[in-house]
């Protein structure tokens, strides 16, 4: 018995629980890359004449000190983390999904259409349970078109979902200025969800429940992926489409799979921005936290649990930049250079990092 | 080593090379000179620290310790293009020529020069320096036209006309026919006497004994023979130098393999043609077929259509017509070819069986058999017995089952998809260049493995480079030239010249 297999640790390296010796090398790296970050944004804060340690100050203040902020940066995770597995998914089966903002405003049309034709009629746990379904399938549907054109036609994913954003955000605007709007007067949008297929909230505070249903799926996603056998297939798949066809696996099948899930997931996401936080279709819907899920998972190296962390990050940096427009007086705008900063300064140096090895 | 005998210094010599990656020693104490008007063979096995050395030489690693002479006179090249100044000319056995280029283009490529690019100048040089060395190449023809022989003349042409007076040639033969060795071999000869220093890397000790002068041995990246005259050494001597023990060679019987009730052939293809990745026509009319406890060898030059043969087999690549049938069943998908009982041995298995983040554990999974269920997950327990049990069966010697296959050596990785196909109950064993990448002992089980799929009742198709191989192992060789099958000869009729020709296209 004591051949050369039989020595091995009968858990196979990858299920292992937790390497905290990587986690810790892991978190160093990040927060150098953080500082580095910061260091190159002080330059261009010191260029506009503003002094970088007040307005750092500032940004921890408003972000962190305030009750509200810390329920905002909560509230806005959630779209995040779900947009971000939408990328995750996919990735792990060699795919580029930029279209997790497409998928989430349609997700949220097709939860807003639900409403608007259901919400009074029937019971508002029903409801809000259709949804949830109604959301999930028009983003795999919308993900599903560029999965399709892939596997057709063989247009790179990565071009057809980041153009399938646009005629999304088209659409949504043909709806609320057109046959879902409310009035013909003031703000085009839809009229407001009926309180009875809202997201709850949690007593006392301003937070929905949003970011509970985000960590379920995260956690699910997590599992999915590393236990279960369509996660293994859609691994092979990603790594090596030859070798999984070699091995008899329906590698269009998967591919296609690993793409409309990652559309249900952005759907969710949409739906529950829809029901959680907007409550009705506008025209600045769904903000940018596609693009922010899509830089968040890319952060984490598409991985479900680190990316509760970047989506985290990111949040807390959507926040803390709107606060650096009203406190500090800058743009906007100022605060992408500086999610910019901080990507590019994680990815490049994990990156060389892993190269080097 | 000292030579009293020459007066002038050795072209080349290197004296106490050492250079380690970590824990590997891939060289330790290697000496090497390299004398004008000498034919030096440098063997080994993979691994054995040949192409260490190599570049070593050529300025593209810089040894840990151990210094090196260019007629007498310390050098070090920091990089290849400072190794060709010193008149090192490497040609490697991938070679680097740009096919859409003409002869004369390519070798602009590498000569220094101004901006105006002069290619009638050029041609002239070639055609001059091909007369003078006895390389016919011509210089307006388009690379991609060319032969791997004529391909190589002219990777040879273009280290010449960088002023090399040393020559070091990395496997050359190992992508040529019999009778493309011969050419090659009278090339090497010509300029040996014409006073080049040539080192040629070879495995063969065939070649060795044709060609060179003097033979260097390494094993573990420790010389074992520094120079000798292999004359002085028997087969047997020179083997166990490489392997560091006597080997057996194979020798198959070729007896019958065990009788089986259902004698329809495994493999039959009908007049099979298909396209190749470039829109080409790779199979133009292919018929043959394996039965079981048969062992059929294909032969044949690089890129003559066995990639896609083996592809066609296995229902990897669609065919335009014809057809291609499996134990009775028609086969065009990889899962019909699955269900009738094929395995296969890719001939790329870094491309082509290899997914990055997995481990051993999880390729030993991808047999194209079920995965085993335990919930909605996998059994990993009973992979890891399966594993096991087809290790032990095999001796091939797989890494542990936790590491990243990305990570393996080729020859590992090799071993890994070796032991998982082969392990297999089967009906047909499709196998692109088994044993390439392996040292001699575990060809050597491989072929033996190979061999006992035969005798019990598999059939087997194997792709070789190495005819010697196909010789030894197979009961028919079906030779394949340009898309076509060029003949089949059977064991009895096995010869060297013959089967050579048919590879060349049968002109007689």
């Amino acid at each position: 018995m004591t051949g050369d297999v039989g020595l091995i640790p009968l858990i196979p390296e990858r299920t292992r629980v937790v390497d905290w010796h990587r986690v810790g090398a892991v978190t160093l790296r990040w927060t150098a890359a953080i500082l580095g970050a910061l260091a190159i944004f002080s330059v261009l804060l010191v260029a506009k004449g503003s002094s970088p340690t007040e307005v750092f100050v500032d940004m921890w203040i408003s972000t962190f000190g305030r009750a509200k902020s810390v329920e905002e940066i909560i509230i806005k995770m959630a779209p995040i983390v779900l947009a971000a597995l939408a990328v995750a998914v996919p990735a792990r089966a060699g795919l580029t999904n930029v279209g997790g903002q497409g998928q989430l405003i349609i997700g949220a049309v097709a939860a807003a259409g639900t409403a608007l034709l259901l919400d009074g009629m029937l019971p508002g746990t029903v409801v809000f349970i259709l949804m949830i379904v109604a959301g999930m399938t028009a983003g795999a549907a919308w993900a599903g078109i560029a999965a399709l054109l892939r596997l057709t036609v063989k247009v790179n994913e990565a071009v057809s979902t980041l153009l399938l954003n646009f005629v999304a955000l088209d659409l949504l605007l043909f709806l609320i200025y057109q046959p879902w709007r409310e009035s013909s007067t003031g703000q085009p949008s839809t009229r407001e969800l009926a309180d009875a297929a809202k997201i709850p909230v949690v007593t006392g505070t301003g937070v929905n429940i949003g970011i509970l249903l985000a960590v379920i799926a995260a956690a699910a996603v997590y599992f999915v992926l590393n236990y279960t056998r369509w996660g293994f297939r859609i691994s092979v798949a990603g790594g090596n489409p030859e070798a999984a066809r070699r091995a008899g696996m329906p590698v269009a099948a998967l591919l296609l799979s690993a793409l409309l899930v990652g559309g249900a997931l952005a759907g969710l996401a949409g739906m529950i921005n829809f029901a959680g936080t907007e409550y009705k279709l506008r025209p600045g819907f769904g903000a940018s936290f596609g693009y922010l899920g899509f830089l968040a998972s890319w952060l984490a190296a598409h991985k479900p649990l680190p990316i509760l962390v970047a989506a985290f990050v990111f949040a807390a940096l959507a926040v803390g930049g709107d606060s650096l427009q009203l406190d500090a007086q800058l743009p906007a705008a100022t605060v992408n250079i500086l999610t910019a900063l901080i990507l590019v300064a994680v990815l490049g140096w994990t990156r060389s990092k892993e190269k080097a090895l | 080593m000292a030579h009293p005998s020459s007066s002038t210094p050795p072209i080349l010599s290197v004296t106490g090379f050492t250079k380690h990656f970590g824990e590997v020693k891939a060289n330790t104490g290697v000496n090497l000179d390299v004398l004008a008007g000498e034919v030096h063979a440098l063997v080994g096995e993979n691994g054995a620290g040949k192409s260490t050395l190599l570049k070593m030489i050529y300025g593209i690693y810089e040894p840990d310790s151990g210094e090196m002479q260019i007629d007498g006179a310390r050098v070090e090249p920091g990089n290849p293009a400072e190794a060709r100044g010193l008149g090192i000319g490497m040609v490697f056995q991938d070679l680097r020529l740009v096919p859409a280029l003409t002869v004369a283009e390519n070798v602009a490529l590498s000569l220094p020069g101004g901006q105006l690019l002069r290619l009638d100048a050029i041609a002239k040089k070639i055609e001059h320096a091909s007369a003078q060395h006895g390389l016919a190449v011509h210089p307006k023809a388009k690379v991609r036209h060319l032969s791997i022989g004529e391909r190589q003349r002219v990777e040879i042409l273009k280290v010449l006309m960088t002023g090399a007076r040393l020559v070091i040639l990395d496997e050359p033969t190992s992508v040529l026919a019999p009778q493309e060795v011969d050419a090659l071999f009278s090339v090497v000869r010509q300029l040996r006497d014409s006073g080049f220093g040539v080192v040629i890397v070879t495995h063969k000790l065939g070649e060795v004994r044709a060609i060179a002068d003097r033979v260097t041995v390494l094993r573990g990246g420790v010389p074992i023979l520094e120079g000798v005259d292999p004359a002085g050494y028997t087969n047997d001597e020179l083997i166990e130098a490489m392997v560091g023990r006597a080997v057996d060679t194979i020798q198959a019987d070729r007896t019958p393999g065990a009788k089986h009730d259902d004698d329809r052939p495994v493999l039959h293809l009908v007049d099979v043609r298909a396209l190749g990745d470039r829109g080409h026509e790779a199979l133009k009319g292919i018929s043959f077929e394996v039965r079981r406890g048969e062992l059929v060898g294909i032969a044949g030059v690089a890129g003559s259509g066995q990639r896609e043969l083996c592809e066609v087999a296995l229902g990897l690549r669609p065919t335009s017509a014809g057809r291609v049938i499996l134990s009775g069943t028609e086969t065009r998908r990889p899962t019909d070819a699955i269900r009738a009982g094929a395995v296969s041995v890719p001939e790329d298995p870094v491309s082509d069986a290899v997914v990055s983040r997995l481990s051993v554990l999880e390729h030993m999974a991808l047999d194209g058999r079920a995965l085993p269920r335990k919930g909605v997950g996998i059994d990993w327990a009973a992979i890891r017995r399966k594993t096991h049990t087809a290790n032990e069966r095999m001796q091939l010697r797989i890494a542990p089952p936790h590491r990243r296959v990305s990570e393996l050596s080729g020859g590992n990785i090799q071993r890994v998809v070796l032991t998982r196909e082969l392990s297999i109950d089967c009906s047909l064993v499709v196998a692109a260049y088994p044993s390439r990448g392996l040292d001699v002992a575990n060809v050597n089980r491989t072929q033996e493995i190979l061999l006992e799929r035969r005798r019990g009742g598999a059939g087997v198709l194997m792709v070789s480079e190495d005819l010697d191989e196909l010789m030894a192992i197979a009961d028919r060789i079906v030779v394949m030239h340009d898309g076509h099958v060029s003949g089949i000869v059977d064991y009895a009729d096995f010869d060297r010249q013959y089967i050579g020709r048919l590879m060349l296209g049968g002109a007689a």
